[in-house]
């Protein structure tokens, strides 16, 4: 019995040396990260400066293939690394302006390497006569238009350039399982390829059809606004085809900027304004058949 | 107290759970990621540094070939981006170096995308039906037949 006392009066002390011990354990390893990642937050605070700073540099070597008025421009915003908050883009599309002559997609297809049957951007023509409408965008309008064949004389018929509206209130980014899908500071909608896991339910979700799932990279894709070009002060490829201006693009946070002037003084729409996606793609001359 | 020994031992397994969560979550989340909102934030570099930008514009092309560029008297193709027809720099070009020759196709295709008369057109847009323009000087829609009469820079005979 005497024993037996001595053998149960030793676990509880066994078990609180166990149970100190794990504690510690623990707690120092809460701590510890905890910790990490304080030390993480402040240096990331300098950190991004220096690598902003870093790929300016790099940028301002890869400009000596452009003329020289380009390589001035350009080295002189390359000096300054690239702040997002300064800026907030939009896009303007005069519809009343567009020829259908498709130069933007293939601008585009040929900037962004998009895939064979998928469009960044595509233009479609509508015809229409009294009740009936006719839509059409042969290959997105990569290579124009032809005659129309429609069982009816249309009234009116134009085209319209349609692309990502990089809405401020997007679903897409909404449903994302991942958060793989963003919203920039500067407004551009993007996909983070290595986080995005093709499951398609952006794709679902757009409701201007802009986004398409990348055969070779398994992930969601769709207009970046030219990222890549945008940030080092060129305008999208788009932009830069269009041959009768028909796409502006522009930035609201700076005064004179024509963009900005248009939607502030004349009467632009946008696509599906009921769905209360707010985009930043402006149209002038919508018409209401255009869905 | 002893009958509270129970709840103690789960609550602990809750603490040591919690702990492991948090320690797999620090190795797990990447660095960037809640910067400027649930996002991997250092995705933004990554997209900017995606590829070199391909097409120059207009201004591009005076470095090497500022005289052709003059040669284009308004209002016609003045405002035309040289790559609409020609394709982009960065297939031509490359570091002050061509790499292959620009895109010239002299055939009426060209000229047929943006100036065949077609459904759509802003009306004060000039297009002509082409078969019709080439009739009325004797001539056949085929091969280089638009620059007969036209000067692909200067348009307007």
């Amino acid at each position: 019995m005497l024993e037996d006392s001595t053998e149960i009066e030793s676990r509880p002390s066994q078990r609180r040396e166990f149970l100190t011990a794990a504690a510690v354990v623990v707690g120092g390893s809460v701590v510890m990260t905890l910790n990490r990642a304080r030390a993480a937050a402040e240096a990331k605070g300098g950190g991004d400066k220096k690598a902003k700073a870093d790929t300016a540099k790099e940028d301002k070597g890869g400009k000596e293939d452009k003329g020289n008025k380009e390589e001035a421009k350009a080295a002189a915003s390359a000096n300054e690394p690239y702040d997002p908050t300064q800026h907030r883009w939009a896009y303007l599309i005069d519809t009343t302006k567009c020829i259908g002559c498709g130069s933007c997609v293939r601008a585009c297809k040929a900037e962004n390497d998009v895939p064979h049957d998928f469009f960044r951007t595509w233009v479609e023509r509508y015809a229409i006569g009294g009740e009936q409408s006719h839509v059409d965008s042969p290959e997105g309008g990569m290579n124009g238009f032809g005659q129309i064949h429609v069982p009816f004389a249309p009234t009116k018929a134009f085209f319209v350039p349609k692309m990502c509206n990089h809405c401020t209130a997007t679903p897409c980014v909404q449903v994302c399982p991942v958060g793989a899908s963003y919203r920039t500071p500067d407004g551009v909608i993007l996909v983070d390829q290595d986080r995005c896991i093709g499951c398609g339910y952006c794709v679902q979700a757009c409701p201007y059809g802009s986004r398409y799932l990348n055969e070779k990279t398994g992930t969601a894709d769709k207009c970046t606004w030219c990222y890549h070009r945008i940030t080092k002060g060129l305008k999208p490829a788009c932009v830069e085809a269009c041959p009768t201006g028909t796409r502006q693009f522009g930035d609201m946070k700076v005064e004179n900027d024509p963009v900005r002037l248009a939607i502030e003084k004349e009467r632009v729409q946008v696509m599906q304004q009921h769905l209360l996606t707010e985009p930043n793609c402006y149209y002038l001359g919508l018409d209401k058949e255009v869905r | 107290m002893e009958h509270a020994r129970h709840v103690l031992r789960v609550l602990f397994a809750l603490v040591v759970i919690l702990g492991v969560f948090i320690v797999g979550r620090s190795f797990a989340v990447p660095e960037s990621y809640g910067f400027r909102g649930p996002y991997r934030y250092s995705n933004l570099q990554e997209q900017m540094d995606r590829s070199k930008p391909l097409h120059g514009g207009t201004v591009s092309c005076t470095g090497c070939h500022e005289d052709k560029v003059d040669t284009q008297e308004g209002p016609g193709h003045k405002s035309v981006n040289c790559e609409v027809c020609h394709g982009p720099l960065g297939k031509h070009a490359n570091a002050d170096k061509k790499i292959a020759d620009a895109l010239v196709d002299k055939s009426f295709h060209v000229c047929e995308r943006c100036h065949q008369e077609i459904v759509g057109r802003p009306k004060d847009f000039p297009q002509v039906n082409l078969q019709d323009h080439v009739a009325d000087v004797d001539e056949k829609l085929e091969g280089a037949v638009c620059l007969e009469c036209h000067d692909a820079h200067s348009p307007r005979p």
